[in-house]
């Protein structure tokens, strides 16, 4: 029977610690708040105590495990929130903080700052318009590079993989210098005579949007292609063979076969990239230093130009990182709700 | 001891020697025991600096110290080369975090943002000790910047003093010369301008658009700026500030201009030959003259000035910086060492200045025959000489603590003005938006 064969196996285990180890035993039942002392493995012992104990152990050795990395994120990472939340109910410029009147004020502040709702709404842009895209992108290219009979699959494998490599602040600078007025992508567009004067690319509104989503598209694609291609390798084949036998084409395999079993995978890329999408800050800064007249700036370029370009603001500097925040934790919730069908 | 009680005290004694590596990180190196306030224990002659421009301040500073040494045996300087962006920031997170021992004993500050640090910071800067440095031997512009409730807090170091850099080939070309250019006001300058363009192709002025330097120029040369001197706005209605954006307007708009968007277009422009002058603090002459195939066409004069607004000059000035002392410095030993050069020494400009082009703020080094050569890269122009000549005459303006926010707004209404907006409604934006900022 599974019972005195489970015991058994513990107590075998628990063997080779009876001499060095009484003090374990001790120790972990005097935590547990059970005053009578380990017995010597023996008949005696009820047979649910070893089992106990042993659970007990695990539990508080997977605790040590935890315990370094928990306390240094909540020291490292909890404990700056819990002060950057302090410091948004403080109002002031440099060191001369005082606490705001009312608390809350900070917070207020944001809805009627035009530049804060202007870089929201560039956020939001980016967001709506660059996630489906890439998304989308990089589910088509994960599928055809899942192909079996696929040549030199591990080249282009790399080739969509690898701008994920390049420094984010470097692929900025290169796209700015494409996109200059005399730059690469007007030059080309004149001699195939498809423009006849450069397009100021970074200097409208319009176009630098644009621009620093295809520069997100380029970077990012790849990235979230790889955790795809990752989840294909779990998909069972026969799954799709059969919907193949049943007579569905390939649209209909991908729609109904294959994107069912990767949604768990397509939920946290989608988080993901919102995440990085709301905190996004390299682009904006280095391809077009938010402008033309801050239209194309992001939330945390405006949080980085309140702290340390302008009067240093850092209160309603970090009023605003709050807002990012929640902004984040509804995004992620929603997707949850809608995208989990667990249970 | 057994296994769960040795992973038991690592695990709480990890994550705290992991925390003191991680805070002494920064500290171990600088603050020896003893906590002295000095950021420089080692040695009782060594000061430590910041500043940003290898070929300029920080050769400047090493200079300088070579001449310090002189009188000084054992005087060391050490300077970490920060770009002023990486300075402001550091400069806000110390103080922010109050760990003013990290700073240096002195730091180059850019002339814009020395009122905006030290009212927001005071506990990072020294004031110049009384006796000492004789602030009557720099241009009152220039000092007024680093002042601070009539404290000094800086000495003034490079000029910023704006110069009209033009190609000479290319005005010949069009039938004119610089003296054509001289002491003119800005129709005159549209109008010839065009006619160069017509000619040659070649516009005369570029620059970075969203950028609002060659309005703020123009602004203090009328001796004009954002601020009243409560340190209030005055973008709305104000009558300077109308007139330059209404000639920036007329100038991108009659091609005379072309802006571009980042710096480095902007450097290119005129070192590829693109466009054929330039505006700006004599610092650009530096980037000018990296166009080595141009040598001999280039010439300066004044800038043009505003028509039909009173207190109009054809002087003006970007950027400069000077030199501030640390609160945690050594500080006598800092202002004799910056005193007895940037302000006490022709043999020290004199140095500097035909290798580094470093041009004096301190009045009585252009006494020194070196600033009277010609300069071969400008046809032969004695152009230090005529830097100086300009930089007595830049009427003062007042930036305040919030001189980037009002700059900054100005920028975004410029752009929308180029792009239609009514001018009045965009500055009336631009002002809110400050007022904003302020409160």
């Amino acid at each position: 029977m599974a019972g005195p064969l489970i015991a058994g196996r513990y107590r075998g285990s628990v063997r080779p610690f009876s001499a060095a180890g009484r003090n374990t035993q001790l120790s972990v039942t005097v935590t547990a708040g059970r005053p009578e002392p380990a017995s010597p493995a023996g008949a005696a012992t009820p047979r649910r105590r070893p089992g106990f104990r042993s659970e007990q152990r695990r539990n508080l050795t997977g605790w040590v495990f935890l315990i370094p990395a928990a306390l240094l994120i909540a020291w490292m990472n909890f404990w700056p929130m819990i002060q950057a939340f302090f410091l948004s109910l403080q109002t002031g410029r440099g060191t001369r903080l005082t606490w705001a009147e009312p608390l809350w004020y900070n917070y207020a502040r944001l809805f009627s700052d035009e530049i804060f709702l202007l870089t929201l709404q560039n956020t939001f842009v980016y967001l709506i318009i660059q996630v489906p895209i890439m998304l989308v992108l990089a589910l088509i290219l994960a599928n055809l590079l899942n192909d079996r009979n696929l040549r030199f699959r591990g080249l282009w494998r790399t080739a969509i993989f690898l701008p994920c490599a390049v420094g984010l602040v470097s692929y900025s600078l290169v796209f700015r210098t494409m996109f200059a007025n005399d730059g690469l992508i007007n030059d080309i567009l004149m001699g195939l005579h498809l423009i006849d004067s450069p397009v100021n690319w970074l200097g409208q509104t319009g176009t630098a949007r644009f621009v620093i989503i295809l520069g997100l598209l380029w970077r990012w694609t790849g990235y979230n292609m790889v955790f795809y291609l990752a989840a294909l390798q779990n998909i069972d084949n026969a799954t799709i063979e059969a919907a193949r036998i049943d007579g569905a084409g390939p649209f209909k395999t991908f729609w109904y076969v294959t994107v069912p079993q990767l949604k768990p995978m397509i939920l946290l890329t989608a988080i993901m990239s919102t995440n990085g999408t709301i905190q996004l800050f390299d682009e904006s800064w280095n391809l077009t230093q938010g402008g033309p007249a801050y239209t194309s700036m992001t939330m945390s370029h405006y949080l980085y130009e309140l702290s340390f370009q302008k009067n240093p603001n850092f209160g309603y500097a970090a009023a605003l990182s709050y807002a990012i925040l929640l902004i984040v934790a509804i995004l992620a919730a929603i997707q949850m709700k809608v995208g989990d069908k667990r249970d | 001891m057994n296994n769960a009680r040795k992973l038991a005290s690592l695990a709480v004694v990890l994550p705290l020697a992991l925390g003191l590596a991680a805070c002494g990180g920064g500290a171990t190196p600088t603050a020896e025991p003893g906590g002295s306030a000095t950021a420089g224990p080692v040695e009782a002659g060594t000061l430590t600096a910041w500043a940003w421009d290898p070929t300029f301040n920080i050769y400047a500073l090493e200079e300088a110290a070579k001449i310090y040494e002189k009188d000084h045996p054992g005087f060391k300087i050490e300077v970490a080369e920060t770009p002023w962006d990486d300075l402001q920031t550091k400069l806000t997170t110390l103080a922010q975090s109050r760990q003013t021992d990290e700073l240096p004993d002195i730091f180059l500050v850019q002339n814009n943002a020395f009122q905006k640090n030290v009212i927001n910071y005071p506990d990072l800067f020294s004031d110049y000790p009384a006796s000492g440095v004789d602030f009557s031997e720099f241009p009152q512009a220039v000092v007024d910047y680093s002042v601070v409730d009539g404290v000094n807090y800086g000495l003034p170091f490079d000029n910023g003093t704006a110069i009209n850099a033009l190609r000479t080939d290319v005005l010949k070309e069009a039938g004119y010369t610089v003296a054509d250019f001289t002491d003119i006001t800005w129709s005159d300058f549209i109008a010839k301008g065009s006619d160069v363009l017509a000619k040659t192709g070649k516009p005369l002025l570029s620059g970075q658009a969203g950028s609002s330097d060659l309005i703020m120029m123009m602004l203090q040369s009328a001796g004009a700026s954002l601020f009243d001197a409560e340190g209030k706005p005055t973008i709305t209605g104000n009558e300077p500030l109308l007139k330059a954006i209404d000639t920036y307007k007329q100038l991108v708009e009659s091609g005379v201009m072309v802006e571009v968007n980042s710096w480095d277009e902007y450097i290119g422009t005129f070192v590829n030959g693109a466009v054929a002058g330039t505006i700006n603090g004599v610092w650009i002459l530096g980037s000018v003259q990296t166009a080595k195939d141009q040598s001999g066409l280039w010439e300066i004069t004044n800038l043009p000035k505003l028509d039909g607004v009173s207190g109009a000059t054809n002087f003006s000035a970007n950027g400069g910086s000077s030199w501030a002392i640390s609160s945690s410095a050594n500080v006598e030993l800092a202002a004799d060492f910056l005193n007895s050069t940037f302000a006490g020494s022709t043999e020290f400009f004199d140095t500097i200045l035909p290798s580094s082009g470093a041009i004096a703020t301190w009045i009585p080094a252009g006494a020194s025959s070196v600033y009277s050569e010609p300069q071969e890269f400008f046809g032969g122009q004695p152009v230090f000489a005529k830097v100086l000549e300009f930089a007595a005459q830049v009427p003062s303006n007042n930036t305040g603590a919030y001189y980037y926010e009002g700059r900054d707004a100005v920028s975004a209404a410029i752009t929308k003005i180029l792009n239609g907006t009514d001018p009045a409604t965009a500055l009336d934006e631009a002002q809110k938006n400050v007022e904003f900022a302020m409160q």
